[in-house]
């Protein structure tokens, strides 16, 4: 567990900015992190009406000051504990607009102005590039969405997030236009309920732990004293080198995230001075919304043959599912890398905070160098340098959509600091219950999967770049296969590579995709302030 | 097993048939070119105390011992010239800048192995053309056959070039690689001093040196090449091989290219390439070569398409046209293969100092180079 922090003081003098965290919607840059997470879509009927609901919405709309302070009130009693507080509740409300929503409320112009031509074309337009399928060919592709179809986008996305359902159906009751909103408020036109799984809180469906890497984001909560938004429990690294807040977690210019601020030179990591932008986009930023949905059996019946199959040669004679999973997700279901954990799972390093993030792939892993007092040396062995992905498989998840210190056919190891994304998701519908006896579960049928969600200021260089060019790719960012959980290829064959050390090569495939998309959009949730004194003005 | 009877035409081409002397003198060419970059490594590291290069000839000194499966040693990287690439959040990539008409005597601003012309009539795109063939290659092949050179801008740019326009003086004077059918009117084959197979070479070798800062080694990209100045920074590819190749040096495996030598067109990306509601993601058609080892490729609508009076400029990308080649240059992965032995028997140093290899020829040429070889030029002076 990591040490008790002395304080949280500015420790080096390092020039970052102060961010505006009254301004900035509090999901952007802290996460809700709430087990419950709401999904309104509404359609604006009369825009009168919707900018006097937006004025009523605007009073609840959580800023980063209010979720950060929360969360690290909620972190510091859990290290108190050593397990979560209970009693110990907040509900949270963000809203983000699509581009014709900011048509209605403002104009065709001020919606132009938000940078990002993913985000002025849509996703339903995007879909196809994505490798978005039809349900059925010749016709749209986004013909089948539950929300977001062509022609159907939603005009405003409303998230609401709490640790208690029922606070949260609460504050749902009170913020669904309604009884008491002018005639023509906006209508639902979708509401979906994610919640994590009660029988495996933080774990996707397909029974792995999710959430676990994000970066650090750069920037000042407070002067005086001076408070970073992100802890910085490591030392200043070597002029040129990434420098990390936390093992694992690379330090990134807000601008990646978020409107008006520097972001990263995609050479050096140095910062580069925002652009200019339309006032009111400051603080703002790209939300993508994926609705995926995961066939729970299919998955693990894919895994059950491939794993056999693989068993049945000489290079992988040892081969089981469980393990054929984490080399495909590049992490074991508790969350512990493949590239520490290498041949079992290891709970006792995914528990441990300054551990299970702690790895890289080109490089050789260093000993962290913590700052006097925040942190304690790591009592696993570290990640070896395993470029050519002999440990942790070249397309495994993880690695596809995070290369870390591995360079990209896009660029260095600096360029793939501007391609990470914030993720803010959560499961939805029930977990998928495990027959008794080592059975395969069967598929009953039911809906569950994963509101993606992640904020990010180019949905064009960021998010689209990790799933096009990336996971639907067999040869990007570096080859051996696509990303076998989200990749989605043309014609949707997906293949790996498994390579061994004495070089050996053993490919598996499939033509059935685990995960699809069944509806979502591209977003912008903007500052807090432009939503009460610019969307919201009459 | 990295041991070749001869160097193969780039991309298994054609171009040598029939005609065993030239074959002969091209493989004296390359390696030439392995032994000068393998000598001049050599050299570094004995005055350097850095061991022994890593980097072979694998046709003179072809190792019999295993090695990794090619996939592992394969290196990709974006066609799209990185310093046109989004400089940051809200910009896009300036693709008309990347694509800025060149005249005769110039060079195109494309330094990704890739380089492309676009065929525009009445201001709508017609076809889009793409090359990733050396300048070196194709001077070798002016100074021994000016008639294959002559062949090919006819097969591939136009019918109507004469050899007067490739060379000015005559065939048995100099070829003129920045011609007007290889600048302003097409793309046979890369323009820019860079892109040539002796710098790929030499890069490769060069990456092979270990090095060093104030006692920790040098791992990643930028930092290794801002150290051993065997590239640009600035591009997708220079970082991206030498990483990939000192990374296989850190791990004391011996290593070379495969065979054929060249930097390729490995794959394309035509999803979301749409034409009136349909997919327009297969107009994109390899000419020379074959994937993944592609030499020439072309965007263009089919035939019956085109007469219905539809461009390139009416597919969309998104909700956007095509207006210019970058678009779909940015959809190509570009790469290099690479070969590395599974044994991991080399135990090298890293050197503590930065710079640059010098070039050192060999003082005996493992074949012996009767041909009438083109310069070599390393990529700092190219």
């Amino acid at each position: 567990m990591p040490a008790p922090r002395k304080n949280r003081k500015v420790l080096s003098v390092v020039d970052e900015s102060l961010l505006d965290v009254h301004e900035i919607q509090g999901n952007i840059l802290a996460g809700f992190n709430k087990d419950h997470q709401l999904l309104i879509a509404l359609a604006i009927q009369d825009v009168a009406a919707a900018k006097a609901w937006l004025t009523r919405l605007a009073p609840h709309i959580s800023s980063l000051s209010e979720v950060w302070q929360f969360n690290q009130l909620f972190r510091a009693k859990r290290r108190r504990l050593n397990h979560d507080p209970t009693g110990l509740i907040a509900t949270w409300i963000n809203v983000a607009f699509s581009h014709g929503g900011i048509v209605k409320l403002a104009s065709a112009s001020d919606a132009d102005g938000v940078p990002d031509q993913a985000f002025r074309q849509g996703l339903p337009a995007r879909a196809a590039s994505l490798g978005d399928t039809a349900a059925v060919a010749g016709e749209p592709v986004s013909g089948d969405w539950i929300v977001g179809a062509d022609g159907k986008v939603p005009d405003i996305l409303l998230i609401i997030a709490s640790d208690d359902e029922g606070q949260l159906q609460r504050a749902a009751s009170q913020l669904r236009p309604g009884m008491g909103d002018l005639a023509g408020a906006p209508q639902v036109i979708w509401e979906e309920l994610g919640a994590t799984r009660s029988d495996l809180p933080g774990h996707e469906h397909f029974g792995f732990k999710d959430g676990i890497s994000q970066p650090a984001v750069r920037g000042l909560v407070s002067r005086s004293p001076d408070i970073y938004l992100c802890d910085r429990l490591l030392e200043d690294p070597p002029a040129g080198e990434i420098a990390f807040a936390t093992p694992g977690a690379p330090l990134v210019w807000p601008g990646e995230f978020v409107f008006g601020y520097p972001s990263n030179n995609t050479n050096d990591g140095s910062p580069v001075a925002s652009p200019t932008l339309p006032p009111w986009v400051r603080n703002g930023s790209l939300l993508v919304f994926r609705r995926l949905q995961q066939n729970v059996a299919a998955f693990h019946g894919f895994l059950r043959s491939a794993a056999g199959a693989l068993a049945a040669t000489t290079d992988f004679p040892a081969m089981s599912a469980e393990r054929l999973g984490a080399l495909l997700v590049g992490r074991w279901p508790s969350g512990a890398p493949v590239s520490r954990a290498i041949a079992q799972d290891n709970e006792n390093l995914a528990q441990d905070p300054l551990s299970v993030n702690d790895f890289l792939f080109a490089a050789d892993t260093p000993p962290p160098h913590f700052r006097t007092g925040h942190g304690t040396a790591m009592t696993f062995p570290p990640a070896t340098s395993d470029p050519l992905g002999l440990i942790c498989p070249r397309p495994a998840h993880i690695r596809k959509v995070n290369p870390r210190d591995q360079d990209s056919d896009k660029g260095d190891e600096f360029d793939t600091l501007t391609r990470r994304i914030l993720r803010r998701g959560i499961p939805f519908g029930p977990p998928l219950a495990n027959p008794p006896g080592g059975q395969l579960p069967a598929d009953d049928g039911v809906a569950r999967g994963l509101h993606f969600l992640c904020y990010q200021t180019s949905i064009v260089e960021q998010f689209e770049i990790l799933q096009q060019d990336w996971a639907n790719s067999t040869e990007n960012p570096k080859p051996h296969g696509h990303d076998m959980i989200i990749g989605q290829p043309s014609g949707g064959h997906r293949e790996v590579n498994l390579l061994t050390a004495t070089g050996g090569v053993q490919q598996i495939q499939t033509d059935r995709s685990f995960v699809r998309m069944t509806g979502g959009g591209y977003f912008f949730a903007p500052s807090i302030n432009a939503v009460s004194q610019f969307l919201a003005k009459m | 097993m990295a041991k070749y009877g001869a160097f193969s035409a780039p991309g298994n081409n054609s171009d040598f048939q029939n005609d065993a002397t030239l074959a002969s003198d091209w493989n004296k060419q390359m390696s030439a070119v392995f032994d000068t970059s393998v000598t001049s490594v050599s050299a570094y590291l004995a005055h350097h105390g850095g061991g022994t290069c890593q980097l072979y000839n694998p046709v003179a000194n072809g190792r019999p011992d295993p090695d990794l499966a090619s996939s592992a040693t394969d290196i990709p990287w974006n066609g799209f010239p990185k310093r046109y690439g989004a400089r940051g959040p809200g910009q896009s990539p300036n693709y008309a800048a990347a694509e800025a008409p060149i005249v005769a005597g110039t060079n195109r601003d494309q330094d990704e192995y890739l380089e492309w012309f676009v065929n525009k009539k009445a201001g709508k795109i017609v076809s889009i053309h793409f090359t990733c063939e050396a300048w070196d290659y194709f001077d070798f092949l002016a100074s021994e056959a000016p008639n294959k050179v002559l062949q090919l801008y006819q097969t591939y740019i136009s019918p109507t070039v004469q050899m007067s326009d490739l060379f000015p003086d005559g065939p048995n004077g100099d070829y003129d690689k920045l011609n007007k059918w290889n600048t302003a009117l097409g793309a046979m084959h890369l323009t820019h001093p860079a892109n040539n197979l002796f710098a790929e070479v030499f890069l490769a070798a060069t990456a092979t040196v270990r090095r060093s800062q104030h006692g920790t080694e040098i791992t990643q990209s930028i930092p290794l090449i801002r150290c051993s100045k065997y590239g640009d920074d600035t591009r997708n590819s220079d970082p991206a091989i030498g990483a990939a190749v000192n990374g296989l040096a850190r791990q004391g495996r011996n290593v070379t290219l495969a065979n054929p030598v060249g930097l390729y067109i490995g794959a394309f990306d035509g999803a979301g390439l749409m034409l009136n509601g349909a997919p327009a993601g297969n107009f994109f058609k390899v000419v020379r070569g074959a994937f993944p080892l592609a030499l020439r490729a072309v965007y263009e609508l089919p035939a019956e398409l085109a007469a219905q009076g539809l461009t390139v400029s009416d597919v969309k990308t998104g909700a956007s046209a095509i207006q210019f080649g970058g678009q779909i240059a940015e959809r190509i992965t570009m790469h290099i293969a690479g070969v590395a032995s599974i044994a991991r028997d080399i135990q090298n140093l890293p050197v503590s100092v930065c710079g640059a290899v010098p070039q050192v020829k060999p003082q005996a040429p493992s074949l012996a180079a009767s041909a009438k070889l083109t310069a070599l030029r390393s990529p700092q002076e190219a």
